[in-house]
């Protein structure tokens, strides 16, 4: 009976400096993208069958990956282009490109592969480089019904780990502007 | 590597305040209002310091457009506590805005006032919210902003070199307030290509001693170089009272 106090009191301490350490875990746990879950999309595009089953290539909708910064998504009439003569009775996520199609209303996609603040990438660079799109994005083609999962962390250290290999600049006004 | 500077021309300059204006839509600068200039809190990374010359009759408006003066020995670098203001090794002085803590000892420590804290969130009237450059950060609360030699379009155009497999050409890149600049007063280029064309206005204004830079008796280097006033007026009045 002695150690009581002391021994309450380096529990106390264990406990108060507990908290601090779980928050700290909690939140690189949270943060890490590619522990994120996969994200709802407004339609559940496979891509799975546009990729593996029907041999699109990625630049054949992301048509600006290799000219300009974005990547970007297809507009509605490229999907329609083919998509018209794809018969889209009692298939509902068709229905849906089809309806929003023909009311003249954009699709918005929810974006998965999420930048940090206040940096800027450039598709065109890298690919003219010769780095393909699974190096980062990894092998979207085989990303079947419920969506597109980042699999890459793809904050600053990754970057940096990656332009110091490759003998890139690690300058910061390289990303940063 | 290029070593970026700047020459500005107050012969050529007439006070039109364009770039100002292209600067301010280039960089999504925000737009101040009168309450912000009352409390010295305005955002311009380029401004226009008009000075009266002279008595009543014969009085002369004088024009100093004063961008960031990207020192090479820059007094704002050394006090930034998290590394957030640094020097590339193109001769910018760039701001990073993920490390800008707001301690603003930077823009305590410029002697030119081209440095900007964001007291508040930017604001945009809606009619100009989609006229943001998406190439260029917009700046949240809390952060320090400055000039930075339109970067994004130095980038840009290396990248597009790189991409080509080249090097930059001569005057490939220029900012804003170049582009703006009705007159050409001021021009923007690599000072250590001698083809360029800053390198060719500085070597032929050398010669007619016109060449200063501001508050260069600080020994900060600055890169921006001014060619002084031909003021022929000025010249035969001094000339009659010898």
């Amino acid at each position: 009976m002695r150690y009581i106090r002391l021994i309450l009191f380096v529990l106390v301490v264990l406990v108060v400096m507990a908290i601090p350490l779980a928050l700290v875990l909690a939140r690189t746990y949270f943060l890490s993208p590619t522990a994120q879950p996969v994200k709802a999309q407004p339609i559940q595009f496979p891509h799975q069958v546009h990729v593996q089953a029907i041999g699109l290539d990625c630049t054949y909708c992301h048509r600006n990956a290799t000219t300009s910064a974005q990547a970007t998504l297809p507009a509605l009439e490229l999907c329609m282009q083919c998509h018209k003569i794809i018969p889209s009775q009692g298939r509902p996520e068709l229905e849906k490109l089809v309806a929003a199609f023909q009311q003249n209303q954009p699709i918005l996609w929810n974006k998965v592969h999420q930048l940090p603040d206040h940096t800027h990438f450039v598709h065109s660079v890298h690919l003219s480089f010769g780095f393909q799109c699974s190096t980062c994005h990894g092998d979207v083609g085989a990303m079947g019904k419920p969506g597109v999962k980042q699999v890459r962390d793809l904050r600053m250290g990754d970057c940096i780990t990656c332009h110091q290999q490759n003998g890139a600049r690690t300058d910061c006004s390289v990303c940063h502007y | 590597m290029p070593r970026w500077g700047m020459v500005i021309d107050l012969d050529r300059c007439i006070g039109c305040g364009a770039c100002v204006v292209a600067c301010q839509a280039e960089n999504n600068v925000p737009i101040n209002t009168e309450d912000v200039y009352h409390q010295r809190r305005a955002i311009a990374w380029i401004r226009l310091e008009r000075y009266w010359e002279g008595e009543f009759p014969n009085v002369k408006a004088r024009y100093i457009p004063v961008p960031c003066m990207q020192c090479t020995n820059a007094p704002c670098e050394p006090v930034c506590p998290v590394y957030a203001t640094y020097h590339t090794t193109e001769g910018i002085n760039m701001q990073v805005y993920n490390r800008c803590i707001g301690t603003r000892y930077c823009s305590i420590n410029c002697h030119w006032h081209v440095r900007f804290f964001n007291f508040w969130e930017p604001k945009w009237p809606d009619s100009l919210k989609n006229q943001l450059n998406p190439d260029v950060t917009v700046r949240s609360r809390g952060v320090m902003e400055k000039c930075n030699f339109c970067v994004h379009r130095i980038v840009k155009a290396e990248q597009k070199a790189k991409v080509e497999g080249r090097a930059l050409r001569t005057d490939e890149v220029t900012t804003a307030c170049a582009q703006a600049c009705p007159t050409n007063a001021i021009v923007f280029g690599d000072l250590d290509d001698p083809n360029s064309a800053v390198s060719q206005l500085l070597a032929q204004a050398e010669r007619e001693h016109r060449v200063y830079r501001l508050l260069e008796d600080l020994g900060t280097e600055p890169n921006v170089y001014y060619l002084k006033k031909v003021d022929v007026e000025a010249t035969a009045t001094a000339a009659e009272a010898h």
